[in-house]
């Protein structure tokens, strides 16, 4: 089920089957054969880098629609961190939940301060656990279906710790629900969202049986509404609950900030995350206790899904954050009693998905390596992406599949031309 | 008695070169991952690997790494030319090293190398001659799957 689900779609009127999305993708997920950008389920993380290569716009996340809110009685808004670094550095918090009430949600809550709790709450299970180390962190949900296809043996490296935005809908789904005398799928809790990556661990979660979300929109489709009711009703909620420790996990280093080990280090980016994995897969990177990951360059705030660059909206973030003060949220007595509930714990075991088959067995999987080398030699090795696969090397894994023949490589038909044809050609005038 | 070795490449690796430290380890990596070895002889080689490699860089001239796919093993032979090791049970305890503070600098040198790679493997073998170089064997047994 939650295998062949995933959030982004081509869009057959936009694509025109170029190669900018497939050379973008981290996993070698696409491939451009019938001249539509194809993106392959299984090998997916969801991490957007293709909706953003994509010259055309053909590549897009699916996120929830109006209809899926009207289904609910009482409408609730979970917006990311992100979401505040969007409107400059003089709007605050406090009236961005204000206005998300302007345009349709009943609810609005804020989720820094469960960031700064989970942050407490990893501090006391890194102080408690016995490795495998490093930790990696869970926050990203790209993050983990990258280890789940690619390095299964980092699996027990994650850090079994639930995501600040699921405990928080958790928290208040409970609460709304006993407020208001409802029953609690009455109530409908939407993550507004930077990243599609998002959208599809709510969709088809991993780590628990069933998100405490019930769907995801993107901080782009609400933008404009937004901009528009700050302007109109620019509201004066408080910010007293906001946290601004909790903020800089919208930076993609709000978690090693909140810890006291300090063996710790923070990777964004795909290339950078791809090189650090590779080595510690290999066991040759030591020393570190936890890892905060993300796939955006940028973090959180550099989500595909975001209105505002980057940089501009860090720089509105840390002033936010800035603002608001230094001061503790949280009371660690808090932490520490809802630890004793397991309240934070990650719901199940997070599994393996990797992509390759295994060969049958070992001198079939010599054989098929022998195959795949010699043609491999006989490729130009341009990793053009004519053939509508991202190189030349996932090409012939292609062809080992059945899935394309040797002659779709441009290069290898061009010789075949050139030797059928004899040199007398030269005639024309 | 003759062997069925399933599978056999070299690579050179040279002394000195820290810019490629660590390929020919990332290489065999990719190598077990494609034949389908388990995640944990994977991970046990590369260990011994990279440690067996960046011993050649720091230490010797240059050396050729050859790895063969036995039925039931995968086995790494690795022969330098350099200074050999002139103690070699010194060297096998942990803690020992002759790493310089520039190796030690960049993170080397903590005298557990060759332990670690005998921990890393199921059979070890080392042989040095002062002067000549250094001859590495180890061996990670790959379990019933590798059984044809």
């Amino acid at each position: 089920m939650g295998e062949t689900f995933h959030t982004i779609v081509t869009d057959p009127a936009r694509c025109n089957g170029c190669v900018a999305c497939m050379r973008a993708c981290p996993t070698d997920a696409i491939r451009t054969r019938s001249g539509l950008a194809e993106v392959r389920g299984l090998a997916c993380i969801d991490c957007g880098a293709c909706v953003e290569a994509c010259p055309r716009d053909a590549l897009r996340a699916v996120t929830s629609t109006p209809a899926d809110l009207a289904r609910f009685k009482v409408k609730v808004a979970i917006p990311s961190l992100a979401l505040y670094g969007q409107f400059g550095p003089d709007v605050r918090p406090g009236q961005v939940l204000h206005a998300l009430k302007q345009v349709g949600f009943d609810r609005a809550y804020d989720v820094s301060w469960m960031c700064e709790m989970v942050g407490s709450a990893t501090d006391a299970y890194l102080s408690e656990c016995q490795g495998p180390w490093p930790k990696i962190s869970t926050t990203c949900p790209a993050i983990v279906r990258l280890i789940q296809i690619r390095y299964p043996e980092l699996l027990s490296h994650l850090l079994p710790i639930e995501t600040p935005r699921e405990l928080a809908a958790k928290l208040h789904r409970r609460r709304l629900a006993s407020e208001l005398g409802l029953h609690p799928g009455e109530i409908g809790i939407f993550f507004i969202t930077q990243c599609a990556a998002i959208m599809n661990s709510i969709v088809a979660p991993v780590g628990l049986d069933r998100s405490y979300m019930d769907g995801a929109i993107a901080i782009s489709e609400l933008y404009g509404p937004l901009r528009k009711a700050l302007k109109e009703h620019p509201g004066s909620e408080f910010d007293d609950a906001v946290s601004a420790r909790g903020l800089g996990w919208a930076m993609g280093a709000g978690e090693v900030s909140s810890l006291r080990n300090s063996a710790t280090i923070r990777i964004r980016g795909v290339g950078e995350v791809l090189e650090v994995f590779d080595r510690l897969e290999s066991g040759t990177f030591q020393g570190i206790d936890f890892i905060e990951a993300y796939t955006c360059s940028g973090g959180c705030l550099g989500g595909h899904l975001t209105i505002t660059p980057r940089h501009v909206a860090q720089r509105s973030l840390e002033r936010i954050a800035r603002r608001l003060g230094e001061g503790q949220q949280v009371k660690e007595e808090k932490v520490r009693s809802l630890l004793r509930e397991h309240f934070f714990d990650l719901h199940d075991e997070i599994d393996a998905r990797p992509v390759q088959p295994l060969a049958g067995n070992l001198r079939q999987a010599i054989a098929v390596k022998q195959e795949k080398d010699a043609m491999l030699q006989a490729l130009p090795g341009k990793d053009c992406g004519a053939c509508g696969a991202p190189d030349c090397a996932a090409f012939v894994d292609d062809i080992a599949r059945g899935e394309a023949t040797f002659n779709q490589c441009v290069f290898v038909r061009l010789r075949e031309l050139e030797e059928e044809s004899p040199a007398d050609q030269g005639g024309e005038t | 008695m003759s062997e069925d070795i399933l599978f056999r490449q070299t690579f050179a690796i040279r002394g000195g070169d820290f810019e490629r430290g660590g390929d020919a380890a990332s290489a065999i990596k990719v190598i077990l991952k494609q034949l389908g070895f388990p995640n944990d002889v994977v991970r046990r080689l590369s260990i011994a690997n990279f440690e067996a490699e960046m011993n050649v860089i720091m230490y010797a001239r240059e050396a050729e790494l050859e790895i063969c796919v036995l039925p039931d093993a995968v086995r790494i032979v690795l022969a330098d030319r350099g200074q050999g090791i002139p103690d070699i049970e010194w060297a096998m305890q942990e803690g020992n090293s002759t790493a310089t503070p520039e190796m030690r600098a960049r993170g080397f040198g903590a005298g557990l190398g060759l332990p670690n790679i005998r921990r890393n493997s199921d059979e070890f073998e080392v042989t040095s001659t002062v002067g000549v170089g250094t001859t590495l064997r180890y061996t990670v047994f790959a379990g019933p799957r590798a059984q044809v």
